[in-house]
């Protein structure tokens, strides 16, 4: 039984971990690719604030991940494990077919999937889904809109101003500040996600009370694990994202990244779980917008609301395979 | 029309249309599709500006 709760807490935090060194690239791409600071320091600056951002936020988001889901009387360790399988199995497939898939909505999908599979539909959390489910559609828009507002208010605030090279030179340090708040939002969100799966397997073992907060262990292990994956992984994908969207200036790379930033704040501080990828990509599709339509590459856009359409179904799916296995095979 | 102000109608109606199943965040879903509406009108009004000129 501690066996399985360990390995299972230790997969918790591998998923983590490659969450850290999946989505580092997305909080530094602007920063490396206008050459304010080198790959190697920037996701040092990336990881820093990733593990911070225990003391800034709550566990708002972990608490949602573990009591808003399911009901807390079908967890175990068998549906948890399956729920991050699940999770994990379907990341891999969606990085083989390069689709920006969401490890958040896949974790969902994925406790929802084995949770299902244990004890039927009426053990899902109707109104929680409900708020996930709205924020998915909700956070990349509102993502869009503050993306493609704070550019207007740039350039509304230094349209005066003739020497674009200073102005250049200005925003170029200003993405010192706004890479770090989105570090800061992405270890808030996505970090209390694994503390959300780790106090829900704490819960169902009996180790700690069904109204139990996050023991401070969990929230540095987490914090820990994404801020490990920034540090050894960020770097090798960070290439693509600052122009793949939308071609990005410093101006466009603080509007893009503040606007993240506000996104992730406010959900985390409400307790919503959003995928960090998704808010990025519409801060910068919305500093594109800005412009005009043409200037976003919408191929890439739209593969996004793809990623909505199936994240969660298929994370589902592989999640309730998983947990029958694990099922016959205990 | 103005290819941009119809993406930001498109948006803010898609945020309407969440608005049933929002629970207590009803009001965040008003607020930016209330937000694509004014960003359709801006937009609709600068590219009717630029073809004036």
């Amino acid at each position: 039984m501690e066996y399985a709760l360990i390995f299972v807490i230790v997969v918790a935090l591998g998923f983590d971990y490659v969450n850290g060194f999946h989505d580092a690239a997305n909080s530094i791409a602007t920063v490396v690719s206008t050459r304010v600071l080198a790959p190697r320091t920037a996701v040092i600056w990336a990881a820093f604030f990733n593990f911070v951002a225990f003391l800034v936020f709550g566990d708002h988001v972990a608490t949602t991940i573990a009591k808003d889901v399911v009901d807390q009387d079908v967890l175990s360790i068998g549906v948890i494990f399956a729920g991050l399988v699940g999770a994990i199995v379907w990341d891999l497939i969606t990085f083989y077919l390069g689709l920006p898939t969401s490890s958040s909505h896949a974790l969902v999908g994925g406790m929802a999937g084995a949770a299902v599979a244990k004890a039927g539909f009426d053990v899902l959390i109707g109104d929680g889904l409900r708020t996930i489910g709205t924020f998915i559609v909700l956070s990349p828009l509102i993502g869009l809109a503050l993306g493609l507002i704070f550019t207007l208010v740039i350039f509304w605030v230094f349209h005066r101003n003739r020497n674009v090279e200073r102005l250049n030179r200005g925003f170029r340090h200003g993405q010192l500040a706004s890479a770090a708040a989105f570090s800061l939002g992405h270890g808030a969100n996505d970090a209390q996600k694994t503390m959300g799966i780790i106090l829900a397997l704490l819960i169902a073992t009996g180790h700690a009370g069904a109204d139990a907060t996050t023991p401070l262990w969990v929230v540095l292990a987490a914090h820990t694990a994404i801020a490990l994956g920034t540090l050894t992984g960020g770097w090798r994908i960070v290439k693509t994202m600052g122009s793949r969207i939308t071609r990005l200036q410093p101006v466009g790379g603080v509007a893009a990244e503040s606007a993240a930033a506000v996104t992730l704040f406010a959900t985390s501080a409400a307790g919503i779980p959003v995928s960090t990828t998704h808010t990025i990509t519409g801060g910068i599709v919305g500093v594109g917008a800005a412009r005009r339509l043409s200037a976003v590459r919408w191929g890439v856009a739209s593969r996004v609301v793809w990623a909505w359409i199936f994240t969660i179904p298929g994370a589902f799916g592989v999640s309730f395979l998983s947990f029958w296995l694990v099922d016959v095979f205990s | 029309m103005d290819r941009r102000a119809a993406f930001f109608l498109v948006a803010a109606a898609a945020c309407i249309a969440l608005v049933p199943v929002a629970n207590e965040h009803a009001w965040v879903a008003w607020t930016v599709a209330s937000v694509y509406v004014v960003l359709a009108l801006g937009s609709w009004l600068d590219a009717r500006s630029h073809r004036r000129l």
